[in-house]
């Protein structure tokens, strides 16, 4: 407890000065502007600005970026409760009551029990990883070679488990994703794959590029296709504050969010997204009027919203602790780290607890900004929407190219971003899933290197996987859920749930 | 044999291609090695394998499991279109080998090529292609014609392949958008980026 303490005091001494509070506030402001906004996300944002993280320190530009995925949170459902369209996909079920409540002339309430739940949320979770973290770390620290590796499969099947659609396809994409990130020079022979006498390619493919195709150009095509429309809820918001029955009902939902979110947070695949669709569901099966539930209850939005704040932040867990990203915002930070120079992985904590405690208060600190800021600028914000998009796209993509030229000064990134961003295209009309490609390009070249490690120590006996406990325990986990989803019983009830939500 | 669900025959066959492609090059290009001492055609074989089948099972179920309440996959283009399209690069690339222009110049004007085809033949991939091409304008034309032109065929060309397209709207949206690349990337954050066409400074 003592520790936890002294490590929050540090982290708050470092989140407090003026150039962090400063870099806090422009991530909070400008994830809520791209939560707001919809068609552009805070994947490709964060990979449009990480090219620019290279001037800051490393301090500075995970704080920065931090606040742009829990700042999108907060964003989404102000779009999701006021327009009904969710500015975030982890912000879809915020819409069902949420725009109920608007059109009811609640929209004040709605958003303030958003904003008040999410806050709730965000402080929980920063305490939950300031107490889970270190021992978590002290863990990984002994994990070897083959621990690591068995924990990577781990992750990438949980995280094809829980992505939306067909399962197969999703691993097919976690294994495209491996081979991808093998491209460029291999560490161990030196010699170049995949690189076709492409001097560019022999430094692999940026996963930055990759990330801005898939979830950035792709997007803005997919955007473009379906004809604008976007009525915007006009009428006033006013009586912000909540009555006193609005907190009674939704006090015991915001709870229950917080907790269900910050678990499946933890769960690699997690965060946001499936934080927000398991809080509704919830919500909907413990409450004694179900039939409320899309007509306006506001548990309905408390639950939700609170939930994927709080899964936003605890997917930071296996990211400080173990180097594993859980999602692609993640798999992101780790390039952020990367770029910085830092190896991410257990040692971080103890190398650098100026940047794990820092930006860990400066979550707290960044959640209470949101909360302060946000609910005056609600106007602004409504009033972002009726830019149209015609006029939104081309300056999107003017950042997008900029930070992707400004990666090394060469043309060929932009090139191969156009041929990733194609290729999203067409993943996303055969109903293949980004993200499980995007982890499986950033875990790659980690995969083999731990597999080649282990099987140097095992003299070549690939049994070591399974004679290790703590590696047999994240195969056999992996296997067993292989299975379970399998079934031809949970895999229905799997599509029916995703189908329900989505 | 029909076919059940397009959507998983294509991405089934895609996969397949693809594990193939990796798991083919892998073994005629690098060495294999042993399970103790990998060699860089190791790790690659196994995962293009593994991919290969995984195409094989999705491909296997899209022409005997009956989809349920699939949506019919609109795609506006074709498998030959792709191939035209990659192609047209390729012929272009081995041109600028051969007579000795830059590599550069072939993807522009492979680029171009592939736009006007699009936008007489292919209407509705026009998004996608404009979108992807004006990015791709703007990274080759940086160098020799500056930040300036360069955002002009970004700006221009995206804006093109939206759903309504005012000449005036657009340059106004241009000009908004320069000088805040000026001030903001050039200016404040200094990154070296030439504004204008070469020869002019």
């Amino acid at each position: 407890m003592e520790q936890i303490l002294h490590n929050l005091v540090i982290g708050f001494g470092v989140a407090v000065t003026p150039i962090h509070l400063f870099y806090a506030l422009v991530g909070c402001l400008l994830g809520t502007l791209i939560g707001v906004l919809p068609g552009i996300g805070p994947v490709a944002t964060i990979a449009m600005l990480l090219p620019i993280t290279f001037n800051l320190s490393p301090v500075a530009a995970l704080i920065m970026l931090a606040g742009i995925y829990y700042g999108a949170q907060y964003g989404g459902s102000t779009t999701a409760i006021l327009v009904n369209i969710p500015g975030e996909s982890s912000s879809v079920v915020t819409c069902l009551d949420g725009y109920q409540m608007a059109r009811q002339g609640r929209a004040g309430p709605a958003l303030a029990v958003a904003a008040l739940g999410s806050f709730f949320a965000g402080c929980v979770a920063t305490l939950i990883i300031a107490v889970a973290a270190p021992p978590l770390a002290e863990v990984a620290l002994k994990f070897g070679p083959a621990e690591y590796f068995s924990l990577m499969v781990f992750g990438l099947i949980a995280a094809t488990v829980l992505a939306h659609g067909s399962l197969i396809k999703a691993i097919a994409m976690v294994v495209w994703g491996l081979l991808f990130g093998l491209v460029g020079t291999d560490v161990n022979s030196g010699v170049l794959r995949f690189t076709f006498g492409v001097p560019e390619l022999s430094d692999g493919i940026g996963f930055v590029i990759v990330a801005m195709g898939m979830f950035g150009t792709a997007e803005i095509v997919a955007n473009i296709e379906m004809k604008e429309k976007r009525e915007i809820f006009t009428s006033k918001v006013k009586n912000l504050w909540p009555t006193k029955d609005d907190f009674k009902n939704s006090w015991a939902a915001v709870l229950r969010g917080t907790a269900l979110g910050s678990m499946l947070g933890i769960l690699p695949g997690g965060g946001a997204l499936l934080a927000s669709f398991g809080a509704y569901s919830l919500e909907k099966k413990v409450s004694k009027h179900p039939e409320k539930f899309g007509k306006g209850a506001i548990e309905g939005v408390a639950g939700p919203e609170s939930a994927n704040n709080a899964g936003a932040q605890t997917s930071f867990i296996p990211m400080l602790t173990l180097g594993i990203p859980s999602n692609a915002v993640m798999a992101l930070m780790i390039g952020a780290l990367m770029i910085q120079g830092i190896a991410p992985g257990p040692q971080v904590m103890n190398e650098k607890p100026e940047l794990f405690w820092g930006l860990i208060a400066s979550m707290w600190v960044g959640n209470l900004m949101l909360v302060v800021l946000n609910l005056p600028l609600i106007g602004m914000w409504v009033k972002l929407l009726t830019v149209p998009y015609r006029y939104l796209y081309p300056s999107i993509l003017v950042f997008m190219a900029i930070g992707v030229y400004s990666l090394s000064n060469n043309p060929f990134d932009v090139l191969i971003m156009g041929v990733f961003g194609v290729l999203g295209y067409i993943c996303a009309k055969l109903e293949c899933e980004p993200a499980p490609m995007i982890l499986g390009f950033i875990l790659g070249p980690l995969m083999e290197e731990n597999l080649r490690r282990a099987m140097l120590l095992s003299r070549g006996d690939p049994t070591v996987f399974f004679t290790k406990p703590i590696s047999a325990g994240f195969m056999i986990a992996s296997i067993a859920l292989l299975v379970v989803v399998a079934l031809p019983a949970i895999r229905k009830k799997r599509e029916e749930v995703f189908v329900e939500e989505g | 044999m029909k076919i059940k669900s397009q959507k998983d025959f294509w991405s089934g066959l895609m996969f397949i291609g693809s594990g193939l492609f990796f798991l083919l090059w892998a073994i005629i290009h690098y060495q294999m090695g042993t399970a103790v001492r990998m060699g860089p055609a190791y790790f690659p074989t196994m995962l293009g394998g593994l991919l290969t089948v995984l195409g094989v099972f999705i491909l296997a179920e899209s022409v005997m499991m009956e989809p349920e309440g699939e949506k019919t996959l609109t795609i506006p283009f074709n498998i030959i279109d792709i191939l035209i399209t990659v192609a047209i690069y390729v012929v272009l690339g081995l041109a600028a080998h051969w007579i000795g222009f830059s590599t550069d110049w072939a993807i522009v004007i492979s680029t171009l090529i592939v736009s006007v085809l699009t936008v007489m033949y292919r209407p509705d991939a026009k998004g996608l292609v404009l979108i992807t091409a004006a990015t791709v304008a703007y990274g080759y034309l940086m160098k020799p014609l500056g930040l300036v032109v360069a955002t002009a065929a970004l700006v221009f060309i995206s804006a093109f392949g939206g759903h309504e397209f005012k000449w005036r709207e657009v340059a106004v949206l241009y000009i908004i958008l320069i000088i805040f690349s000026v001030l903001v990337f050039v200016k404040g954050l200094t990154l070296p980026f030439p504004l204008w066409p070469e020869y002019f400074s």
